[in-house]
């Protein structure tokens, strides 16, 4: 037998890059088979194999690899926040304040609204409203990515993303601040109460600064190279997302502070604009397939009424907002209807949410995560669909018209 | 087809513009929602779609000079810039976008530019490209027809002075108007034919309407045409110039033109204008003032540079009497100084070290956002 050790010892370790590489080549194939057979978004193919690979189907990617794979994704949410950050356009909320209060109204009605419902449903008022914090925001990378899909471009699409940004920063911003009152609660000690959410919003936002601020020396230094530009982005983008896990801060607000403070306080336009493309595709695609694999098609079961609530009352509440502000601030006619679509989903920010008030608090983290998990998977399905069908009526998907 | 008389030596001009986006300044895709809410806004003139979604085409009212040409181009302009800035969009002057790829681009969704399309495929698209159009009102078609030749000596002048579409698709085209090499690939373009009357203007157009070859004066894609609807000679060769203010000293120097041409006949029609016409126009394009030309009248190589010039000189009693004469001063200031469109676009080019800086600031200086550009300054003339 001591021939033969040069063979790896049994069972198998996980090898993360293997794991990369099968998630990837799984997610693609279901999700070129979702596209050609049933013209849906590839990324419900995505989620789709996550659903049947994870805990929901064949338990091969159990919650160890899922945690092994959290790297990957935060790569991706790391792409994509920092993306959607540089959409958050503050010239553009200055000269049409309609649209930036369409973005609040619609977050507070979509609190107000499921708050409301859950409370109606005897959810306790801290759930309720923690669950309603999440409800404000809609999936950046699910908005993103079937409007990179379809190379859609218009006045839907671009007021889809700057919404999707401010309604991400506004959940957040709520949900950690509700993290306060958790604390309370669970009568954790004052200063716990109050240093908490202060250190990791300003703690999530000054790493966003300084990546910014990094970014744009960097490219002052480098001038008007595309390749290099894109290369210091990308290294800026990667370690902003390892400094806010090692100082245990928001992966989610570093990065968006970092894409919305690199747009806006370049005021000598040194920064060109960088298109992550197919290398952010790879991360995105096993993002998906990661997000659909934690979700629990179990926990339909006992969250599932109260989830249907919670999907409804946020869609009431978004679309109310979206409805009545949309047309002052410009749009054409028929904007709203198809952007109260476009903010429908939810996805991995939600699901990351959950588990962070599940670290601290498990119990309580379970309550929630029955009822927000659900509503999840249902949007998470459900969203890019939406999405998809909002950004092709608005005819702003590109399609091949050469005859 | 009847020509619409109209009072004699008026001016009009139409200006396709650039719809970019505020991300990368790459051509967006939003002229149905900038044309809506224009709508919503009232506003002197017209603004209405071109073929491409990236596009919208701005026309004034009809005007005696210069002076009132140049502030009603200012309103609509002001107009369009806040309109855009809502949709957080920018609009942009020049004749071509430096770096947009044209099989990007959407065809506006109209029946006439679905048929451009169905027909011309991927030129179509290609056409993507940015003109101002100067009308100049006629009292009948003869003097349409006599007008449109001789101004077709003239074309190389508006070509050079209009000149902004150094790049295209991303590249430096080494042209100053690189714009009508893409009009050129049209087989309805070209010049008139050589004809002698409004008579038997409309015999070569029945007899190209029999064929099914157009319908339209509409499918003619000419340097210069007649439009008997508007009772108008309309000169198409121009760049969109980079600022409504050039704009309106280009077509105060068509208007010029036209009046020395209609009240001193100083040239009879001349078939020998026709066999240069093209090496001219290549060369106007090309290298823009400092063409190298053949006088076709005066049978030598002549400096584009001196016959404008020249020119300037002749039109001043003509400009004066039009209210024209501080345009056509600053025309002359810019060519001494070597001032143009294309060099401009060059120089931002150098200085910023990116097209996508060359597509920012050349919105900017269209829009007159106020922005700490020297450049800017060194541009206004």
């Amino acid at each position: 037998m001591t021939q033969l050790n040069f063979l790896p010892p049994f069972p198998l370790d996980a090898s993360p890059l293997a794991l990369f590489g099968l998630l990837l080549l799984a997610g693609v194939i279901a999700g070129e088979l979702v596209k050609r057979a049933l013209h849906l978004p590839r990324i419900v193919g995505y989620v789709l194999i996550g659903l049947l690979l994870g805990a929901s189907g064949f338990n091969l990617l159990d919650a160890g690899l899922v945690g092994e794979s959290w790297i990957f994704v935060d790569i991706a949410l790391g792409l994509i926040l920092f993306e959607l950050g540089r959409r958050l356009d503050f010239a553009w909320l200055r000269r049409d304040p309609w649209l930036a209060a369409t973005g609040a109204l619609e977050s507070a009605l979509a609190f107000a609204c499921v708050f409301a419902a859950l409370l109606y449903f005897g959810v306790a008022p801290l759930y309720a409203a923690l669950a309603a914090s999440i409800a404000i925001g809609t999936a950046p990378a699910v908005v993103l990515v079937v409007a990179q899909d379809l190379k859609a471009e218009g006045q839907v699409t671009e007021r889809a993303l700057i919404l999707t940004a401010m309604n991400s920063v506004i959940a957040y911003v709520s949900s950690t601040m509700l993290l306060a009152w958790l604390h309370h609660e669970y009568r954790a000690g004052w200063i716990v109460v109050v240093l908490h959410p202060v250190y990791l919003l300003c703690g999530s936002v000054l790493l966003g600064y300084a990546g910014s601020i990094a970014a744009i020396a960097l490219a002052r230094g480098l001038g008007k190279s595309e390749r290099a530009q894109f290369v210091v982005s990308l290294a800026l983008i990667v370690v902003t997302v390892g400094a806010a896990r090692v100082l245990e801060l928001s992966v989610v607000l570093a990065l968006l502070a970092f894409g919305v403070l690199s747009k806006n306080l370049d005021r000598r336009h040194r920064l060109m604009a960088v298109d992550t493309g197919w290398f952010g595709q790879l991360f995105v695609v096993v993002l998906f397939v990661v997000s659909g694999a934690s979700l629990n098609v179990g926990e339909l079961a006992t969250g599932g009424t109260l989830a249907l609530v919670y999907v409804l009352a946020r869609f009431a509440g978004k679309s109310a907002g979206v409805m009545s502000l949309t047309y002052l601030s410009g749009a054409r006619r028929g904007t709203a209807g198809l952007l109260c679509m476009a903010l429908m989903p939810m996805s991995a920010t939600a699901v990351g949410m959950v588990y962070r008030t599940a670290q601290l608090y498990p119990e309580f983290g379970e309550r929630l995560g029955a009822i927000v998990l659900s509503a999840v998977l249902i949007l998470e399905l459900v969203g890019p669909i939406a999405v998809q069908l909002a950004l092709k009526r608005a005819g702003e998907a590109r399609e091949e018209n050469l005859p | 087809m009847d020509f619409t008389s109209s009072p004699g030596l008026t001016v009009g001009v139409e200006l396709e513009l650039q719809i970019l986006n505020s991300r990368d300044y790459d051509l967006a895709r939003d002229a149905a929602d900038l044309i809506g809410l224009l709508e919503k806004t009232p506003h002197p003139g017209a603004v209405k779609p071109e073929i491409t979604e990236s596009m919208v085409e701005l026309n004034s009212s009809i005007h005696p000079g210069h002076d009132s040409l140049v502030s009603e181009l200012k309103a609509i302009r002001d107009t369009v810039v806040h309109a855009a800035q809502r949709l957080n969009v920018r609009i942009a002057g020049g004749g071509s976008h430096p770096f947009h790829m044209w099989a990007d681009r959407r065809i506006y969704p109209t029946e006439r530019f679905r048929h451009l399309l169905a027909l011309y495929g991927y030129l179509a698209k290609q056409f993507t490209i940015f003109g101002q159009h100067v009308h100049v009102g006629c009292p009948d078609g003869d003097v349409a027809i006599y007008l449109t030749h001789i101004l077709s000596r003239y074309v190389p002048h508006f070509i050079a002075l209009s000149a902004s579409s150094p790049y295209q698709q991303g590249e430096d085209t080494s042209y100053q108007s690189s714009r009508l090499n893409t009009v050129s690939a049209f087989p309805l373009s070209g010049q008139i034919p050589f004809v002698h009357s409004w008579k038997e203007f409309l015999e070569y157009f029945e007899k190209m309407r029999g064929y099914g070859i157009v319908e339209s004066m509409k499918d003619f894609y000419w340097d210069i045409r007649p439009k008997p609807e508007f009772g108008t000679v309309e000169i198409r060769v121009f760049d969109t110039p980079l600022t409504v203010e050039r704009a309106a000293m280009l077509a105060a120097y068509a208007q010029s033109l036209a009046r020395y041409i209609l009240t001193d006949r100083p040239l009879a029609p001349q078939r020998d204008v026709y066999m240069v016409y093209n090496y001219n126009r290549f060369q106007a394009c090309r290298y823009g003032i400092e063409a190298k030309l053949v006088d076709a009248y005066a049978r030598r190589p002549v400096s584009l540079r001196e016959e404008v010039l020249d020119t300037l000189k002749v039109l001043a009693p003509h400009a004066a009497a039009l209210g024209n004469g501080h345009a056509l001063a600053s025309l002359a200031a810019d060519v001494e100084a070597g001032r143009t469109d294309a060099g401009w676009l060059r120089q931002m080019h150098r200085e910023r070290g990116s097209l996508n800086d060359v597509a920012r600031v050349q919105s900017d200086l269209w829009m007159g956002v106020d922005q700490p550009e020297k450049a800017k300054d060194a541009h206004k003339s």
